[in-house]
């Protein structure tokens, strides 16, 4: 299933994007790819995710109309949830960047930071 | 017997005594690579040490002969008069559950942890490769978030994330920086190093020297991928940009009085850069080196003194003694 990877962030992101339930044509007219997929792919890739848990599926006349289950700002806030978690034993699952800090200890970083630039900018001509 | 005490105490030592003298060690952060080799290089000969003094218990030395058969029934002897002996079995069969337990404990840990961060990886990488836009120019995912953060998922379908709130926060130069930091995590391959330590503290939790070489080790990786970035993009703009990232949120959780690890890495790179001496590194390299080394000898002494005295004829003093123990 690992082709369809491209496009099944691309059905999630027409999804997103119109912000209510889509049916498999409205989802291929929303997907803006070259070349563009045929439609008994969309629908595969479709139902797969709705399979996976991304999209809920509800019938609408004759068609299905597929919805995101959850909003992609949840995802991200679950992702950030993990990666800035404090418990220990993440570390090695994900390298952060840095840490949080201190509000205090932040404000006098920068003032030293601030004056060491400023040393620096005043040795760097001579 | 002689060789078991000898490796226990020197095991005990070294759990109990060397966190206290090597904790937070200045030379360390001068030199973060050295410092992270020397603390693992501690570790692997405790768990070496405890190891082998449990075999040691269990398998008594014999005297090394060229000639197979007899080298056989010297075993065979030794092994029926340990065991004939009550105190000997019992000192027997305490080293080998000494030595299974050591080595089944930490491989058990190991495996746990191996299947535990594939999988949260894998979970990661999923609703990532979802919700997170690639960036091919800079090659790193980014997630729409206003907080500003980045990180890497490790691994052989690695990832460099960064959210539009930290590209927001970094000029051109810091991102280079975070990039290059992040990098030198992947090329060192700083996620095992931790996850090794993060098992040998899990296992022995009561041992000092892992609990503290775990967290030492956690941060000597990020002043030591700080370094990379430095040489890269400048002490400062690396400072720069570890502040933008860690100052523009705040802390989940009160930390601790004596001041985060973000602030004293930030402090490391504004404060003159003095890198430790060659000389001094090369006497750490040794140290590790013979620290390493220290419980192989122990066994491997009278195994070779052995093997010398075998060329005198039976019946000499010396040859009578290499068959104690």
């Amino acid at each position: 299933m690992a082709q369809f990877g491209e496009l099944e962030a691309a059905i999630m992101d027409a999804v997103w994007a119109a912000g209510q339930p889509l049916r498999v044509r409205e989802i291929l007219e929303h997907l803006d790819r070259d070349p563009e997929p045929a439609y008994n792919t969309v629908h595969t890739v479709t139902e797969i995710l709705h399979r996976k848990g991304w999209l809920s599926k509800k019938k609408d006349g004759r068609a299905y109309r597929y919805g995101a289950t959850t909003s992609r700002e949840e995802y991200v806030a679950g992702l950030m949830g993990e990666a800035l978690a404090v418990a220990e034993d993440r570390t090695a699952t994900l390298a952060r960047f840095v840490q949080q800090m201190q509000p205090g200890e932040a404000e006098e970083l920068h003032r030293l930071l601030g004056q060491a630039v400023a040393r620096e900018a005043r040795e760097a001509p001579k | 017997m002689i060789v078991a005490a000898v490796l226990f105490a020197y095991a005990a030592l070294l759990s109990t005594l060397a966190p206290r003298l090597l904790r937070g060690a200045h030379w360390a952060e001068r030199a973060p690579r050295l410092g992270i080799v020397v603390w693992q290089a501690l570790g692997a000969s405790a768990l070496t040490a405890a190891v082998l003094a449990g075999l040691a218990l269990t398998v008594p030395t014999v005297r090394v002969s060229a000639d197979l058969a007899e080298l056989l029934q010297a075993c065979v002897m030794a092994l029926t008069e340990q065991y004939a002996s009550p105190g000997g079995a019992a000192a027997g069969a305490a080293g080998a559950v000494l030595a299974l337990a050591v080595l089944g404990r930490t491989l058990w840990c190991a495996g746990q942890a191996i299947v535990r961060i594939r999988r949260e990886r894998r979970e990661h990488r999923e609703v990532l490769d979802m919700v997170g836009r690639p960036d091919t120019a800079r090659g790193v995912v980014v997630l729409d978030h206003d907080e500003p953060a980045a990180y890497c998922l490790p691994g052989r379908h690695r990832r460099t994330v960064i959210t539009t709130g930290a590209l927001r926060a970094l000029d051109d130069d810091q991102l280079e920086a975070v990039l290059a930091h992040e990098r030198a995590h992947q090329a060192e391959r700083h996620d095992a190093v931790l996850a090794w330590a993060q098992v040998l503290a899990n296992a022995f939790p009561r041992i000092p020297l892992f609990r503290i070489a775990e967290a030492e080790i956690a941060r000597l990786v990020e002043m030591r991928a700080d370094d990379v970035a430095a040489a890269r993009s400048g002490r400062l703009t690396t400072a720069a940009a570890l502040l933008a990232v860690a100052g523009g949120r705040a802390p989940a959780v009160a930390l601790s009085a004596s001041g985060s690890t973000a602030a004293r890495r930030v402090r490391r790179l504004i404060e003159p850069h003095r890198p430790l001496s060659r000389t001094r590194i090369v006497a750490g390299s040794l140290t590790a080196a013979v620290a390493l080394a220290v419980p192989l000898l122990v066994v491997g002494g009278p195994a070779a003194a052995a093997t010398q005295l075998n060329y005198c004829p039976d019946g000499t003093p010396a040859a009578q003694v290499t068959t104690m123990r």
